[in-house]
């Protein structure tokens, strides 16, 4: 419990938490104020329709969520495996290890802060959004009468449950590269490669990749509601996919793997500088 | 906190350590013994397999194989919980660069073993950092994070303390208050088992020293009985009297212990204890050779640099050649004339 409170403590000071939660808000709320300030001069095109659904409420809240899951994840990818590669690089779990700490519990309770802070992320990102989404319809004179829809938002607890376990099952996998790697940067930059990787392969191998992490996780919150994407591929795109009961056992089946072989491979290695 | 001794004496023990690195052999077999309560200094030239001790002793990597015992106890992959008493700085000291230097201690003592927050306090004011405790580590010197590192190393008030090199990056006045704080730390019953390179700082400081080479142990023993067996005597002759003052030597000391540095014509370097340079004298001056020029001295220097000088280390610059060998001059080496 004191390493995961300290986990906590550290990631709040960590100028990376806020860098990501800043860029994952900034890029929505340019988004729905831009879309919403340029509605009036497309309102006569074709993407007229989009804007308006985009922008009206309650629909609104689902394409939020859509742009927050799927964006999330790949920042996810990126954040766990900053954290978990700078364990490494700055020499940190050395100094665990070295004051008697075990190293599987350091990695896994390291990793349980980050899923929280994942999980307050969200939260607030979704608020920030719901903000963006509201200026952005005032803007393109839409009503926002919808937005005290009951039943959508009586839906929240189920996607928000969902679409997190989808982003932390992702975060795993950014975690476990960067631990294998031993580095920020290797992890990174693996993470984001495989992230797209899947996308591309899921227009021809939709069959074999539906199994894969970051298909599961679209899967596990897309089919529990109305179309969410988390991870790279968005709403729509005629692939083949999980139905979510499967799609929770496969998620939580790879956040498990993650952690068992952050756990061996953090046992076994041989730790320097 | 009270220090209870282990019941064989000895803080820490291996017996045949030995780890490989792929094909390179880092360790050969070593044989370490610290009893308690004193200043250990741990020596060897780069390569000679100082670090990957340090390593194995803190936990962070296994030997292939051999025993440890710390305080009393075998320490292997399953006895994590014996480094609550041990305190490691190893190699460079490590830190969140976005967090404070008091912030740094606190989280690291969420981990190991239970330490009193107030313990935070104590230690910076011990290694000199309040004052700039609130700035973030990634503006501290290496001087700075060096203190901070004996800080972290002494979070849970340890018994025994691992340093490797923790003079680096320290001022002058810092290195004598580091000093000062393990020969207290020693007095108080605790062990400190410090690797360094500042060879005249350790002899300053450790009650005993082991010395490594290739992977092996050279030489262990307290400090006093060390320099008193060992040393080194310099002797200046003619040049075309060389041959002969070696053979003249021969009868004192055997021959390999006597060395002619080629790039010091005249000069005779015999390894024997500082205190026989009027038996190298008179021993020449027997064969009718006069000594122009007499110098000795038993640092630990030369001591050192007299078991590791045929040391070959794989990987490492731990290859020390007769120049080396034989300084002319150092804190111990008079200019010249009488031997002291």
């Amino acid at each position: 419990m004191r390493i995961y409170a300290s986990g906590l403590r550290k990631l709040l000071r960590r100028p990376a938490t806020w860098v990501t939660l800043g860029l994952l808000c900034g890029l929505m709320v340019l988004i729905f104020v831009a879309v919403g300030a340029s509605a009036n001069r497309i309102e006569s095109t074709n993407g007229g329709a989009a804007i308006k659904e985009l922008l009206t409420f309650p629909g609104a809240y689902d394409r939020l969520l859509e742009f927050l899951l799927g964006l999330g994840g790949l920042f996810a990818v990126i954040y766990a495996a900053s954290v978990a590669g700078s364990e490494w690089n700055w020499g940190m779990l050395k100094a665990a290890v070295a004051r008697g700490e075990s190293r599987t519990a350091y990695a896994w309770l390291s990793f349980a802060a980050v899923a929280t802070l994942i999980a307050l992320g969200l939260l607030v990102a979704f608020a920030i959004g719901v903000v963006a989404a509201v200026i952005g319809a005032n803007l393109a004179g839409i009503s926002t009468s919808g937005i005290g829809d009951a039943a959508t938002i009586g839906q929240f607890p189920y996607e928000f449950a969902r679409g997190w376990l989808g982003i932390i099952e992702e975060g795993a996998l950014g975690f476990t590269i960067a631990t294998l790697a031993r580095s920020q940067l290797a992890g990174i930059g693996a993470g984001i490669g495989l992230y797209f990787a899947e996308s591309f392969a899921r227009i021809f191998l939709s069959s074999v990749v539906k199994f894969l992490p970051f298909d599961a996780a679209t899967a596990l919150v897309g089919g529990g509601t109305s179309g969410i994407s988390v991870g790279g591929g968005g709403a729509g795109a005629s692939v083949e996919t999980l139905d979510p009961g499967t799609a929770l056992v496969v998620v939580i089946a790879w956040l498990v793997v993650a952690l068992i072989v952050v756990s061996l491979f953090t046992e076994r290695a041989e730790i320097s500088g | 906190m009270a220090v209870t001794a282990p019941a064989d004496g000895l803080a820490l023990a291996t017996r045949g350590l030995r780890k490989s690195y792929g094909s390179r052999l880092a360790l050969d077999g070593l044989d370490l013994t610290v009893p308690t309560g004193i200043v250990y200094g741990f020596l060897g030239p780069n390569g000679a397999g100082k670090t990957t001790t340090m390593r194995l002793l803190a936990g962070l990597i296994h030997p292939d194989g051999g025993t440890i015992q710390l305080l009393g106890s075998p320490f292997g992959r399953r006895d994590r919980h014996r480094l609550f008493d041990v305190g490691a700085l190893i190699e460079s000291p490590s830190f969140y660069p976005f967090l404070s230097g008091r912030q740094n201690l606190r989280e690291l003592a969420a981990t190991g073993a239970p330490v009193p927050i107030r313990r935070v306090d104590e230690l910076l004011e011990l290694v000199g950092l309040n004052g700039r405790d609130d700035d973030k580590v990634s503006g501290y010197s290496l001087g700075m994070k060096q203190r901070l590192g004996i800080a972290a190393a002494l979070l849970s008030d340890p018994k025994l303390l691992l340093l490797d090199e923790p003079a680096n990056g320290l001022d002058p006045a810092g290195i004598v208050a580091m000093r000062d704080m393990l020969r207290n730390l020693a007095s108080t019953g605790k062990t400190v088992f410090v690797s360094s390179h500042l060879l005249g700082e350790v002899q300053q400081m450790v009650d005993m020293v082991g010395i490594i080479a290739a992977g092996r142990l050279v030489k262990e023993g307290t400090i006093d009985s060390l320099l008193a067996g060992e040393g080194l005597v310099r002797a200046r002759v003619m040049p075309d009297q060389v041959p002969a003052a070696v053979e003249a030597l021969s009868t004192l000391v055997e021959r390999a212990r006597i060395d002619t540095p080629a790039d010091e014509p005249g000069w005779l370097v015999v390894q024997i204890a500082a205190d026989r340079a009027a038996d190298v004298s008179r021993t020449l001056a027997t064969a009718s050779i006069y000594v122009a020029g007499l110098e000795s001295g038993n640092d630990l220097e030369s001591l050192f640099l007299a078991l590791t000088r045929t040391a070959r280390t794989d990987g490492g610059e731990g290859s020390i050649g007769s120049r080396a060998a034989a300084p002319k001059t150092g804190p111990n080496w008079p200019a010249g004339g009488a031997p002291r």
